[in-house]
């Protein structure tokens, strides 16, 4: 949890309920908490705030999600990105993987896979 | 010896007779010179005994005796002068004696010796007359013809031996017979007419080839002159007869014209039946035969069969020589037999030898020779042609060799014939296949014309000859090659060989449209250019139907293979859609019940979650109904409780119900008719409807947007229109918003939530009522959603519109 507390997650979602969730869940495990509604939204504020990590959904109005993700790693290929998605077929983990996410959580989550992830990735220092 | 002697007298009493003859004048001269001397007698005494020896010896032909006896005789008058009395007076005298006796003596002589000359003379010329009359007869013998005299009768008079022979009788018997005695009966009246004619000194010459009758009953054909012999006493003509045996001649002409006539039948004939009994008749004519049998090879080769016969007329030979009789012969028997094995002609003199069973009957029918050579096609025997004859025939090398020869010519023909009668089935089978082809064909000359058409062809166009000729056909040749133009090949009239088919539209002659397919085939002539067409045209309108009924059942199957496809594709798009849809959904429901059940929570965050989990629970719910609800629909296992509905009061319910909505910022305006008629509905399904396209304007509709609803009748029905201020739908969107999930998803309407199932819903149940449904939208301005509903059946109006 300490060490939680200067991380800051990107959350990029469309549907308020996932973003009151995740902020509530996240914000509870220590990490700072930014909400994206779509994906031109979060790529200006993966850019603008650094975060460590970013959970992106990928249905999103106008730029999805893994335009959004191409993006930002285009510019910051060290960012983290967990795909946080409602497809969830095994064909999707595969395809959101090789356009280049850290790693997949499929919707709907546990709350402790939601955290896991994020703290893995945050762990883990950045290049 | 003395000259002048004829060789012909006997030697030794002729020499002595001649002796005596000559040494007796001298002793009677010396007698009388003696006697006179001796008496003294006067000369003129003594002188006619002188005279007398003298005249004597003159009579032989013997001048010098008759100088030396005249010489005696004169001396001995002399000296019996001088001697008796005075030499003076009596000496003229004497020499007056002598002169007389030498005058008497040399006349006489010459008398005698002219007689002697004379009867020399005669007898030279009967020995000379001899000698001709036998070199005649010399020559007449060693004459290589016939030769012979005959009297104006026709009497023999004389015959050399070779005729005698040629006649086979003895030369006497001959010369008491008369010249047409041996001429055969059919040439017996010509001859003696020519004698009669010859007789009469109207020709004199005759000259005619005929039959002698021979010994044995044998006829002999000569070649027969008869010439009158000009320096003969007028009064009794005679007659040359010459007679050439012309048999070996004769001979050679009937090989040759049995040959000629062979080949003239082969020449003229059709067929080897046809030509059989001509060909086998001219072999028998020509060559002096009875009959004559063709045996054929049998295919299977095992035998010959009698396939063909001719005798001659008259004969007793019918019943032998019927072919009816089925007969057979093997290889290697008999001569025909043998011959057929052997290949080679052969002769059998005298059937007598024969030991084939077939030689007893034809020895029974009095047949007594045969020759048979066979029949050569391709180097094989393939018949045997037999003569036989009643008489015994010398068959020579000559014979056998013409033989063989028209045997190879025969065997050429009937391979000839074979093969003409296969070119004439084959003619024929082509002929049947053009006239009953159900093909069409023309025939067509270079300039295009039509030639000939087949019936095939006239009864496919509908068209008689001549109307085909004139019109239908060139029609068809235009057609062909503006097709061939658009197939880039030849037109018709370039005559290319193996064209391709090409497919042409025609009508026939009562206004049918045909599909033709008209293939074209040049047919060269021998020198290899194109003489004429062949055009095969085939009517394949059926198979262009079908065709093209195959290739509308093809792209109607392609185009249900499609939609399966896309119903495939639309099926597991939809579940990957429901799957998100319900995923996203439990997000919230699972998250926040996590939350809550793990504590820890305060109590207003309980109550703000559970709201989440409520909307989200409730957003599956809908979800569900409304999957199932199109599910019914589509399989059309939900009905539809038809009433009276007013349309204008559903549409009131619904605005008051969505105005109700606590999160609803926008406008309603109702421009409802009332002289709206009541439809016939389902209430419930069409508040379904209604409310669907409200709630979608209001969705779309930004805060302060005006949604009008209004309503009229028109053409039997209601119509109703839900027009809102919204985003729009984009033109390329606006084909697919009845859908399933074809939400729209660009821009700002991407955020408004939805099943993707509410407009494809809606659609169902307009059109389970008899309506229609449509949109009109642009982008920035708005919607404007109208459906139709059938009017009551008392209120509707006689323009009623379907669907």
């Amino acid at each position: 949890m300490d060490g939680a507390g200067s991380s800051m997650v990107l959350v990029a979602d469309d549907n308020e309920v996932a973003q009151r969730l995740c902020r509530r869940v996240l914000e509870k495990a220590g990490y700072g908490v930014l909400i994206a509604a779509d994906g031109l939204q979060a790529v200006d504020l993966a850019l603008a705030q650094n975060p460590n990590v970013i959970l992106m959904d990928v249905a999103m109005p106008g730029m999805d999600g893994l335009e959004a993700m191409r993006r930002i790693k285009a510019e910051r290929p060290e960012m983290r990105i967990v795909i946080a998605s409602a497809h969830s077929m095994a064909s999707d983990r595969e395809r959101f993987l090789a356009a280049g996410a850290d790693d997949v959580l499929s919707k709907p989550f546990r709350l402790g896979d939601l955290v896991a992830v994020v703290q893995r990735l945050t762990a883990k220092p950045s290049a | 010896m003395l000259p002048g002697q004829s060789p012909r007298l006997g030697v030794v009493p002729i020499r002595t007779r001649g002796l005596v003859r000559r040494i007796t004048p001298f002793v009677g001269i010396a007698a009388v010179f003696a006697v006179a001397v001796a008496t003294g007698a006067p000369a003129l005494l003594a002188f006619p005994l002188f005279l007398l020896a003298v005249l004597t010896v003159s009579l032989f032909d013997d001048t010098r005796q008759l100088l030396a006896v005249g010489g005696a005789a004169s001396l001995a008058i002399l000296i019996i002068t001088v001697t008796q009395l005075g030499p003076a007076s009596n000496l003229a005298t004497a020499l007056f004696e002598i002169a007389v006796l030498g005058i008497v003596a040399t006349s006489v002589h010459e008398v005698v010796r002219q007689a002697k000359l004379a009867e020399e003379n005669a007898e030279r010329k009967a020995v000379e007359i001899e000698s001709i009359d036998e070199r005649l007869r010399l020559t007449l013998e060693a004459a290589l013809i016939g030769l012979g005299l005959v009297s104006a009768d026709g009497h023999w008079v004389q015959i050399n031996e070779r005729l005698a022979g040629m006649l086979g009788h003895d030369r006497d018997e001959l010369l008491h017979a008369n010249l047409s005695n041996v001429v055969a009966e059919t040439d017996r009246q010509h001859v003696e007419d020519a004698l009669a004619q010859l007789g009469r000194r109207e020709i004199m010459r005759w000259e005619s080839d005929v039959q002698l009758d021979g010994a044995a009953e044998t006829h002999i054909p000569v070649s027969l002159v008869i010439a009158a012999v000009s320096d003969h006493h007028p009064s009794e003509p005679l007659l040359l007869v010459q007679a050439t045996d012309i048999s070996a001649r004769k001979r050679i002409d009937g090989m040759r014209e049995a040959l000629v006539a062979v080949r003239q039948v082969i020449v003229t004939a059709n067929s080897w039946d046809q030509a059989a009994p001509a060909l086998l008749g001219s072999f028998c004519t020509n060559l002096g035969w009875d009959l004559a049998q063709h045996w054929t090879v049998e295919a299977d080769r095992h035998d010959l069969r009698l396939q063909s016969t001719w005798h001659r007329e008259g004969s007793n030979l019918e019943d032998f020589n019927d072919p009816a009789r089925n007969l057979s012969i093997e290889l290697g028997g008999g001569l025909v037999g043998r011959v057929w094995q052997s290949g080679v002609a052969a002769a059998m003199d005298d059937l007598a030898g024969n030991d084939y069973e077939q030689a007893s009957a034809e020895r029974r029918v009095g047949l007594r020779s045969a020759v048979a050579f066979p029949v050569i096609s391709a180097g094989t025997t393939i018949g045997v042609i037999e003569l036989l004859g009643g008489q015994v025939h010398h068959v020579d090398d000559e014979l056998i060799t013409m033989l063989s020869t028209a045997g190879v010519e025969i065997g050429q023909f009937i391979q000839r014939c074979d093969t003409a009668q296969a070119l004439r089935r084959s003619e024929a089978d082509h002929r049947a296949i053009y006239e009953r082809s159900p093909i069409g064909i023309a025939r067509v000359n270079g300039e295009g014309e039509l030639l000939e058409a087949n019936s095939a062809l006239l009864h496919m166009l509908e068209h008689d000859v001549d109307a085909m000729r004139s019109q239908a056909w060139p029609d068809l040749v235009r057609a062909y090659d503006q097709a061939a133009g658009r197939a880039r090949l030849a037109p018709l009239l370039a005559g290319i060989p193996d064209q391709r088919s090409l497919q042409v539209r025609a009508a026939t002659g009562s206004g049918r449209w045909l599909w033709l397919q008209m293939t074209a085939t040049s047919i060269p002539d021998s020198s290899g250019r194109p003489e004429h067409l062949l055009v095969m045209v085939e009517d394949v309108t059926t198979v262009r139907e079908t065709q093209d009924k195959l290739a509308e059942a093809l792209d109607s199957q392609r185009g249900a293979n499609a939609t399966l496809e896309k119903l495939d594709r639309t099926k597991t798009e939809f579940l990957s859609i429901v799957s998100h849809e319900f995923r996203t959904a439990l997000t919230g429901i699972q998250g926040f019940s996590e939350l809550i059940r793990d504590g820890g929570i305060e109590p207003d965050e309980v109550r703000a979650y559970g709201g989440y989990i409520f909307n989200d629970a409730d957003r599956v719910n809908r979800l569900i109904g409304d999957m199932l609800d199109l599910d019914r629909m589509e399989s059309g296992r939900m009905s539809i409780r038809l009433a009276d509905v007013d349309i204008n009061d559903v549409l009131s319910d619904v605005i008051t119900r969505a105005s109700s909505g606590s999160a609803v910022l926008v406008d309603f305006k109702s421009d409802l008719d009332p002289r709206l008629p009541i439809v016939t509905g389902d209430r419930d399904r069409l508040v379904q409807v209604v409310s669907n396209l409200v709630n979608n304007a209001v969705k779309y509709s930004p805060d302060g947007g005006l949604i009008t609803l209004s309503t009229r009748a028109e053409g039997g029905y209601a119509l109703v229109s839900i027009t809102d201020s919204g985003l729009g739908i984009p033109p390329e969107e606006i084909g697919h918003v009845f859908e399933r999930f074809r939400r729209v998803r660009s821009g700002a309407a991407q955020a408004i939530p939805g099943t993707g199932l509410g407009l494809t819903i809606v659609k169902q149940i307009v059109e389970m009522h008899g309506g229609k449904i449509w949109v009109e939208s642009a982008v920035g301005h708005g919607s404007a959603f109208h459906f139709t509903i059938p009017l009551a059946a008392e209120h509707a109006t006689p323009q009623h519109i379907n669907g």
